[in-house]
């Protein structure tokens, strides 16, 4: 190594060690208020996700949160709004595959690859249940019956993630199956009440007043690993069917969002989530922490949105 | 059945609702004393301010509104001999006549005691009878829904009016309107132009807005003013003794034309109060009377708008159905907080529902109290000039629109029905079954495709549901009643043409 070119590099490293740790010592995020902004409107699933996190991240971050709600276009407007703002850290995005199905069904100003994915916090469990009082034990049951005759399952929604993984599950075991989508999860509900569907998926979240009264049993886990409030169900792998999806929740800013704040966030999420006052919520609400680093979530949700593109090909939705 | 304890839980868990019945009485009110704003239009201004609020608060505002505007119709019927609502028309008969006579008071006083007593009535039948019909809700499969919305849309029948022809026009119209958005099986998109804020289709509400609040204005700028009036003599006198004795049989007569017509689809306050005017002639003691001041001819046609402005809310809410103008709105405003009515509302919001029934009960105090209060500046506000009445209604309106969403784009659905509306009222297309195709189309062709789905393309699936073949045997019946009627109508018309 030539001295010219040590110097340089021995520069370069001090620059950077002065750096690091002046960032080290004051920790200081660029903005002092940041922004949390979600299509969906006050109530809703990524509203009620942020408005609860808040608290609990300021704390954390020491940093204050204001959650706005852009809705328009199911995300068509929130992801236009976060794109062409400036990647100083000061506005950021919850993400769901909502996201990634506007982008894909329309022709919205910006896309999820227009965004920049930051970090995940939760996947939403999915869960494949049958009404209490129904012939149905085991996710095999539901299988069988659909082998030998003709299976009735019920998703919320035409373009939905539950959809798919029916879709998935009716090709993976190679049955007869109807599937049945609804406006919304409580249609569909009431249809597994009364026996007018064989079985349908959901998140946990939505079906617990009707599973904690008893009317419904649920039969798989449509994840990885079994659910923390539910030990006793086993996922659909265990039972021989081999679908598993990760519905997330995380959040995404404009593209080119600089280290120092992807860093900050990654410490703050893994922090919020280890923080027991926050893990009592985020439990009752039958929420899975799955924290994803900034590199991954980036690999992860390209390759959600590939999957669901091959999808919505596969079924004619799009071309 | 009635849930005493489950109407006062609702009242404990929204207070709110004493003040949304007041003041949804004495918006009503105002909105009703206006010529030419309808009791659907004064609900569909309050439409878009509801959206933040309390659902059950917002649902008891509006149908305290629906009632607060039938009342308010009176007024200008007997002060100023101009109808403020369609179903005040009859009041003008006899109301002007008693106001010329100097009893401007008592014809006021007679008018909010019959419409008070028409309503309680309603009410009384409303919290009984609408939970039954709402009973066989587990029951409803995808088959039931289509035999419901068929049978939705099978009073298009018999709201056509004139033209059975233009009539099935605008449920056409309305039903192409509800396939913008998302196909409900596939997921495919359909008229959209690939335009995200078309993805979740033509929100009813706007629909609502843009025909009903919108068109109207347009409407009301395409006419002169209304008479004005002096307040000198105007103070409410309650009927005594001898008079509440003289006035029961045509409150009677009134208030049971009022509850069938609240019940059947197409029927709503206008038939209902000269329907029961009538037959309040016909059995009274005074007929000569009628025409020149008989406090029986006010009491008569206001019970019945009285009954009808409760018992319009049964099918609407017990079947989905909106059977008129006003409860199409009142429709909107479940529809604006996630509630969808009919047979699964009980289960899902029964304590919407409760809340609702406790509200209109308040109501009824409500409309006592507020009367008295409000009919000075009432007589102060129809006496404004009406052009700039109508700019400020309009800023109201496209301000609420814009409110519910922060969306620009809406407002402009919401104009574009507007000018939709007008023109449908230029041509004299009927707009309600327009909006009955909007609001039942999707429901319709969801099921029946989500149905076809379940049955593997089988159409007997239809039949084979108990629930869903009586409902279509009642919705064949139906249309088979109407079209006679409508031949029977139109060769009577025939014949007079030809005597002529």
């Amino acid at each position: 190594m030539s001295l010219k070119a040590f110097q340089l590099f021995a520069g370069v490293a001090t620059v950077l060690a002065v750096t690091f740790s002046g960032a080290q010592a004051q920790t200081k995020y660029p903005k002092d208020t940041v922004m949390l902004a979600t299509h969906s409107s006050p109530g809703g699933g990524s509203d009620i996700f942020l408005r609860e996190m808040v608290p609990h991240l300021n704390r954390v971050m020491g940093l204050n949160f204001a959650v706005e709600n852009i809705s328009g276009g199911s995300g068509a407007k929130a992801m236009a709004v976060v794109s062409k703002a400036k990647p100083d850290g000061g506005l950021f995005y919850a993400t769901t595959p909502t996201f990634i199905y506007t982008s894909l069904l329309s022709k919205p100003e910006a896309t999820y690859k227009d965004l920049e994915p930051l970090v995940n916090v939760f996947f939403d469990p999915e869960v494949v249940y049958t009404a209490a009082d129904s012939k149905f034990k085991t996710l095999k049951d539901v299988i069988d019956h659909a082998k030998a005759s003709r299976g009735k399952w019920g998703a919320a929604n035409p373009a939905s993630l539950e959809r798919q993984v029916l879709e998935r599950m009716k090709t993976a075991t190679g049955v007869r199956a109807a599937v049945v989508t609804f406006e919304g999860g409580g249609d569909m509900l009431i249809n597994v009440l009364n026996h007018t569907l064989d079985i349908g998926i959901g998140e946990m979240q939505e079906i617990r007043p009707q599973m904690e009264a008893g009317k419904l049993r649920v039969l798989a886990v449509m994840g990885d690993k079994r659910l923390e409030q539910l030990p006793d169900v086993p996922t659909a792998k265990e039972q021989g069917v081999d679908v598993a999806v990760r519905k997330f929740r995380g959040l995404a800013g404009p593209k080119n969002t600089p280290p120092d704040v992807v860093k900050a966030w990654e410490e703050g999420i893994q922090k919020v989530l280890a923080d027991p006052a926050y893990k009592k919520v985020y439990i009752e609400n039958g929420l899975q922490p799955a924290f994803i680093a900034h590199d991954e979530y980036k690999k992860f949700v390209a390759e959600f949105g590939k999957e669901t593109e091959d999808f919505l090909k596969s079924t004619g939705t799009i071309k | 059945m009635i849930d005493l304890s489950g109407m006062m839980n609702a009242l404990i868990a929204s207070p709110m609702i004493i003040p949304a019945a007041f003041a949804g009485i004495a918006w009503g009110i105002l909105g009703g004393a206006l010529p030419g704003i309808s009791p659907s239009i004064t609900m569909a201004l309050l439409l878009p301010f509801t959206y933040g609020a309390d659902p059950t608060a917002a649902v008891v505002l509006l149908a305290s509104t629906y009632l607060g505007a039938e009342y308010g119709g009176s007024i200008p019927a007997i002060l100023i001999r101009t109808p403020g609502t369609n179903s005040a028309a009859a009041t003008v008969i006899d109301g002007y006549a008693m106001k010329e006579q100097g009893k401007a008071g008592e014809a006021l006083g007679i008018s909010l005691y019959s419409t008070l007593l028409g309503s309680v009535f309603g009410v009384a039948l409303l919290i009984t009878l609408t939970q039954p019909l709402a009973a066989v809700a587990l029951a409803f499969q995808p088959t039931s829904y289509v035999g419901l919305g068929v049978l939705g849309l099978s009073v298009i029948a018999s709201l056509s009016g004139e033209s059975l022809i233009k009539g099935m026009m605008a449920g056409l119209i309305g039903l192409m309107i509800a396939t913008i958005g998302t196909d409900p099986v596939t997921g495919n998109n359909r008229f959209t132009f690939d335009d995200p804020e078309l993805l979740s289709g033509i929100p009813p509400i706007l629909v609502m807005v843009g025909i009903y609040a919108v068109a109207e204005l347009f409407e009301q700028a395409s006419q002169p003013g209304w008479r004005q009036t002096n307040t000198a003599d105007a103070a409410i006198k309650m009927p005594d003794a001898l008079m509440r004795a003289r006035l029961r049989v045509s409150q009677i007569i009134g208030a049971i034309i009022g509850f069938i017509e609240g019940l059947t689809p197409g029927g709503g306050g206008t038939i209902a109060a000269f329907l029961s005017y009538n037959e309040a002639k016909r059995w009274s003691k005074k007929p000569e009377e009628f025409g020149h001041g008989s406090p029986e001819g006010i009491a008569a046609p206001e019970s019945a708008n009285g009954a009808v402005s409760a018992t319009a809310l049964i099918p609407m809410m017990g079947l989905g159905i909106p059977g008129s103008n006003s409860a199409a709105v009142l429709l909107g405003g479940f529809l604006i907080h996630g509630m969808t009515p009919g047979p699964m509302l009980f289960t899902k919001h029964y304590d919407v529902v409760m809340g609702l029934y406790a509200g209109k009960v308040i109501s009824l105090f409500a409309l006592l109290v507020v009367a008295y209060l409000i009919l000075r500046p009432c007589i102060w506000l129809v006496n404004r000039p009406k052009h700039y009445l109508m700019a400020f209604i309009f800023a109201l309106v496209l301000s609420g629109v814009y409110a519910i969403h922060n969306s620009l784009f809406h407002v402009g659905i919401a104009l574009a029905f507007g000018v939709i509306g007008y023109a449908m009222k230029y041509y004299r297309i009927p707009t309600l079954p327009m909006v009955l195709g909007v609001v039942l189309g999707f429901m319709v062709e969801s099921n029946y495709r989500r149905a076809l789905v379940l049955s593997d393309g089988d159409h007997m699936t239809f039949v084979e549901d108990p629930i869903a073949a009586c409902l279509l045997i009642v919705a064949f019946g139906f249309i088979l009643v109407s079209l006679v009627r409508h031949f029977r109508d139109s060769m009577k018309s025939d014949q007079k043409v030809k005597s002529a």
